[in-house]
């Protein structure tokens, strides 16, 4: 082999310059799809800001049933976009929601029955009222009251809350998750699949 | 009687043995892969590796006969699980085997990683079979995971809800992570739907290759042993495949070579 030919590039720079922008390209061809298609729920939820559950109150109960000293559960049924129906809201996700007084105590404001509240009692009893997920802020496996102990325990890990949904020991990080909620004129307790503080996924 | 049988069954079968090596060298694979020395001492402790490809090898056939029957959606995944259990003949037996050995899977990979590093087999030549093996059992604890997941029952959802919980504190990361598992911000179908595609393809087909490539890379360098074990080893073997090999050619006796050779 002669010099000359020894010391002959054998990729010059603009082949070299083509053939990785032409690498880059086919990569991304190949890569991009599949991963953007793996990560849609991703994406949509992240940069779309949108959730399975449509937003829309849900009535609950009403304010006048919820006991003093102890929770209140309802089982909620929020519509959810999450199955592969043509129609709209055809699926249903299920939630246990807890709804407790505050510390226990009935409000006063309730005394005298069932009745048309003015505007300041319903703000008053929205202040009052504990609307929370029964998904443990830990892991997110179900709470459950325990009346002997006057206290809120989930099975998988031993987090304890209080009435208030409060941590009170355990491995929780954080209190339990309140709904977003209501309470209008008639008394009735309206939610969205919303959580004040941020998102606990999977509920 | 017997050893004459056994030389016309050899001799019947040799053409086809001959026609099938010319094509695809699967004969002197085939022994190049099972000859193989291996240490003398802890015998039994090198068959974990095997007992672990066995052990995959079942799941593999049995989750394939569980597919005929499972549904996966919300509506019926525990009721087709329920159908195989009760209503399909020998389906307490198939998937009590593919449950019992997913479990045994487990233990027994635990019990050949330990074995691998109590007997230093991790070190060079070794280190990059260790990392396969470190990969094989990630791929593994997440297939037992998600087919937990796959019941659809309350133990199995709260699982798999504990799982994807956990995968939300990664950080920076943790909302995308909740979010693919979930496919969406809610529990529901296309959850199941996620879990079943990562269960039953995405992680087999990355198991498989990736138990290729530590079973070439442990016949590369093979099993951990001394080097004068090994040389030792290695040259009786040589040797009595030179002498099988000789006494083939010249029609001599094995034993007369071998006498021949000593003397």
């Amino acid at each position: 082999m002669s010099e000359e030919e020894l010391n002959k590039e054998p990729l010059t720079r603009a082949q070299f310059l083509w053939l990785g922008s032409l690498g880059s390209v086919m990569a991304a061809v190949l890569t991009i799809p599949p991963v953007v298609y793996l990560l849609s729920p991703s994406i949509k939820h992240q940069f779309g800001g949108r959730s399975d559950v449509p937003d829309g109150w849900v009535e609950l109960g009403s304010v006048f049933e919820v006991p003093g000293g102890e929770p209140k559960v309802y089982r909620v049924e929020f519509p959810q976009d999450q199955t592969y129906d043509y129609e709209p809201d055809e699926g249903e996700i299920v939630e246990a929601v807890m709804v407790t007084w505050k510390d226990g105590q009935v409000p006063s404001v309730l005394g005298g029955g069932r009745r048309t509240l003015s505007p300041a009692e319903t703000e008053e009893l929205s202040h009052d009222l504990n609307v929370k997920s029964n998904a443990c802020a830990h892991l997110g496996c179900p709470v459950r009251w325990f009346p002997d102990r006057h206290q809120f325990l989930c099975p998988c890990h031993g987090g304890i809350y209080d009435i208030n949904g409060r941590v009170v020991g355990g491995p929780p990080p954080k209190n339990l998750w309140s709904y977003v909620f209501e309470v209008r004129e008639d008394g009735a307790i309206y939610v969205k699949h919303e959580f004040i503080g941020g998102e606990p996924w999977v509920v | 009687m017997y050893p004459r049988m056994k030389a016309r069954t050899k001799a019947a079968l040799q053409p086809f043995a001959d026609w099938l090596e010319e094509r695809t060298s699967l004969i002197s694979f085939g022994q190049k892969a099972l000859y193989e020395p291996v240490p003398t001492r802890g015998r039994w402790l090198y068959t974990l590796g095997s007992a672990t490809l066995f052990l995959i090898t079942l799941q593999f056939l049995t989750g394939i006969l569980l597919l005929f029957y499972y549904a996966p959606t919300t509506d019926h995944a525990w009721d087709s699980i329920y159908y195989t259990m009760h209503e399909a003949y020998f389906g307490r037996l198939i998937r009590g085997i593919h449950f019992w050995s997913a479990n045994f899977l487990v233990a027994v990979i635990g019990l050949h990683m330990m074995r691998t590093f109590i007997s230093g087999s991790y070190k060079a030549p070794r280190e990059l079979n260790w990392l396969v093996g470190v990969l094989l059992i990630f791929i593994v604890a997440i297939m037992a995971f998600s087919g937990y997941a796959l019941r659809w029952d309350q133990e199995g959802f709260y699982a798999w809800e504990v799982g994807i919980k956990i995968g939300s504190y990664s950080p920076v990361v943790g909302d995308w992570v909740s979010t693919f598992l979930l496919g969406g911000d809610t529990a529901g179908p296309a959850t199941l739907s996620r879990v079943f595609a990562i269960h039953v393809w995405l992680l087999p087909a990355a198991l498989a290759p990736l138990i290729g490539v530590h079973l070439f890379l442990l016949r590369l360098h093979g099993q951990f042993g001394s080097a004068f074990e090994y040389s030792e080893r290695l040259a009786k073997l040589r040797k009595t495949r030179q002498v099988r090999e000789l006494s083939e050619e010249e029609d001599v006796p094995q034993e007369e070579l071998e006498k021949e050779l000593e003397e």
